[in-house]
């Protein structure tokens, strides 16, 4: 992907850059709102990684500016306080995503792609979702695996949604923990490992491949 | 220090008192005046009628006192003459007592017609005749009730306007006190922008007003400007964290040795832990900040600590130990999700990092009322009362919990959490074991 990211610590910004540029993205950097704002104008970028705190115009300003140009790009906002009101701030300036740094770029690559898939869906929330031979139904709280109803519990169920939902997609742990649990924050349990553990035992309990990939260092994907 | 009311009390009834005395006093002190007064008068008028008479001389006194009794100003003054046997010789009033030689006081059981009290004077005229001089104390007539009903109505008034007055003190004192006590509260329930209104027009309440203001002023600049030292502290380190872990991943990527690699990965993990440390720091100023006050919601308490309990049980199972939940179907509490999921979890964490394999912890809910119980607790080997503040302290760990994982951050954030939510962590024994309150508010 063309990727903008806006950072005003250097050093941070030149990390960051390497790392996503390895994971295949070609990575332009602003050191402020202002050149942010400018380099959108000459460059196509498919995201925008915006920290939160710039010198000058902060980044909920910029997000917000961009949106009244009328730029609907995915922007993705870093904050290095994981303050709860400045993510809403944050949200309810335009981006579409906040994390906390230091944010690996893993977790970022993740992130974005998931930001461009979800922008792709039509479907809305009633509808059964389906991914490979798995079926979900989030209205019913019910779901079949080869035509085979699965005995899920309350959070395996969410977490196959969620999976479901981005198939063919990595989920972090990170955002399995917002997405499935609705936490703001990491327990120090690895409890999501712990529920893909068990999710994946009931669904491969009446024989079947595995259909959760793990990545080391990245997370979970359910095949499409 | 007594209660208002108890003082307002007892300065009503030392008013009554006075008020009563002061009421008795100025009636009693009229009456003996004017008797004085009488007296002053009858003495005179006898002294008239005896004036250089010759003892015995009754036609001379009974001229006299005919005299005197169709003058106007002795007109109302009575006379009677009698002899040493008693047979009435003249006059213009004949007593059915006879009144004691010298001063006497005549009441209406004497049946003197016209009279309902008086003073008498009667005096020796020689030979044994007695005059007897008497005169009414009463100006008009049924005086002591007329002046009963003027000293009920003086002091009734001014008792009425000292206690109308004491009520609507006390009433103003109530609401300036009321005013202070809910300000000192919202400050506590963390809205730190609560100040008490300044009434108009100055005055001791106004400046009192202000006093406090100004210190509630200081008290929230001293809060803030230490919740800024720690969250910038935890902020400032966990930037150059970040890099240095960023660094030692690469390092790991690029490992020649698999024991490089495990170093690396050793020092990445203790990254991970100080980073996670400053993220309860930061987390604990942000909820003290109160600023989450704001998005309150009505949440089921009994399905966020369920998501707790089934997070943990596969990886307790794991390691030979056992939770469980003791909780209604559902109660609906006001609250942050988050973060009491995040207590929840720090709590029920905390039980199974402190207790061997084989332990077993329950999470229970109920409702007592207006609020909600949570409790976390386990049968390990607890803390001891003398050392459970600490524990609640931030970076207070015990001796014994630090080479266990965790940031001893746990407690001390959860009991910030509870206290956003207008109760505290209450540490306690469960006989064995350790036992983690908190109080949540019932939703209606």
């Amino acid at each position: 992907m063309d990727l903008l990211l806006v950072e005003d610590d250097e050093p941070t910004a030149q990390t960051l850059a390497e790392e996503l540029r390895a994971l295949d993205h070609r990575v332009v950097v602003a050191e402020d709102g202002a050149a942010a704002l400018v380099a959108v104008e000459r460059d196509s970028f498919d995201a925008v990684i915006l920290d939160r705190m710039l010198p000058r115009m902060d980044g909920a300003t910029v997000v917000r500016r961009l949106r009244e140009r009328g730029r609907s790009l995915p922007v993705l906002m870093l904050s290095a306080l994981g303050r709860w009101d400045q993510k809403v701030d944050g949200l309810d300036a335009g981006a579409d995503d906040y994390v906390t740094k230091p944010t690996p770029a893993a977790e970022i690559d993740a992130r974005l792609k998931a930001l461009i898939r979800a922008r792709g869906w039509t479907s809305t929330e009633a509808e059964t979702i389906r991914a490979g031979d798995i079926v979900i139904s989030p209205t019913q709280h019910r779901a079949w695996r080869d035509g085979v109803a699965l005995d899920l519990a309350r959070l395996e169920f969410r977490l196959l949604l969620e999976l479901a939902r981005q198939a063919g997609g990595y989920l972090t742990r990170a955002m399995l923990i917002e997405r499935v649990w609705g936490y703001d924050f990491e327990p120090t349990a690895n409890i999501v490992d712990a529920q893909v553990l068990s999710l994946r035992r009931k669904l491969t309990g009446n024989g079947g491949d595995d259909p959760i990939v793990t990545k080391r260092g990245v997370g979970y994907m359910l095949q499409a | 220090m007594q209660s208002l009311r108890t003082l307002t009390v007892a300065f009503l009834a030392l008013f009554a008192l006075a008020t009563g005395l002061t009421g008795y006093a100025t009636y009693t002190t009229a009456r003996r005046t004017i008797a004085m007064l009488v007296d002053r008068r009858i003495a005179a008028v006898a002294d008239t009628v005896l004036e250089d008479v010759a003892p015995g001389d009754r036609a001379t006194i009974l001229a006299r006192i005919d005299t005197l009794s169709r003058r106007r100003d002795t007109g109302d003054i009575g006379f009677e003459l009698i002899d040493p046997r008693g047979t009435w010789l003249g006059g213009n009033v004949a007593l059915p007592r006879r009144p004691p030689v010298g001063l006497s006081t005549l009441h209406g059981t004497d049946r003197i017609a016209g009279l309902s009290t008086g003073r008498a004077l009667v005096r020796d005229a020689g030979h044994g005749l007695r005059l007897a001089v008497i005169a009414e104390t009463e100006p008009v007539e049924g005086y002591g009730p007329v002046r009963l009903r003027n000293a009920v109505i003086g002091f009734g008034a001014i008792a009425l306007v000292v206690l109308g007055g004491t009520v609507m003190f006390g009433l103003l004192i109530r609401r300036r006190i009321g005013d202070m006590r809910s300000t000192a509260e919202a400050i506590v329930d963390g809205d730190l922008s609560r100040r008490v209104p300044v009434p108009a027009g100055g005055g001791a309440f106004a400046a009192q007003a202000v006093a406090f203001n100004h210190m509630l002023d200081r008290i929230v600049a001293l809060m803030t400007s230490l919740r800024h030292v720690s969250a910038d502290v935890a902020h400032d380190m966990r930037t150059p964290l970040a890099r240095l872990r960023a660094k030692l991943e690469r390092l790991a990527n690029d490992a020649t040795s698999t024991e490089q690699a495990a170093a690396l990965e050793d020092a990445i993990a203790q990254c991970d832990a100080l980073l996670a440390m400053f993220g309860a720091v930061l987390r604990i100023t942000e909820v003290e900040s109160g600023s989450r006050h704001a998005a309150f919601a009505t949440i089921d308490i009994v399905s966020l600590a369920a998501d707790v309990v089934d997070s943990l049980s596969p990886l307790a199972t794991k390691a030979g130990q056992y939770i469980a939940m003791d909780a209604p179907p559902a109660l609906t509490v006001t609250g942050d999700a988050g973060l009491l999921g995040q207590a929840l979890m720090n709590l029920a964490e905390n039980a199974l990092n402190h207790t061997p394999a084989g332990a077993r912890v329950r999470v229970s809910i109920h409702a007592t009322g207006e609020r909600a119980t949570v409790c976390v607790e386990d049968d390990g080997l607890g803390i001891a009362p003398a050392d459970r503040a600490l524990a609640l302290r931030r970076f207070g760990r015990l001796d014994a919990s630090r080479h266990r994982p965790g940031h001893g951050l746990g407690l001390p954030l959860a009991d910030a959490i509870a206290r956003l939510h207008g109760g505290a962590l209450v540490l306690d024994d469960a006989r064995p074991g350790l036992r983690a309150c908190f109080t949540l508010p019932v939703a209606n």
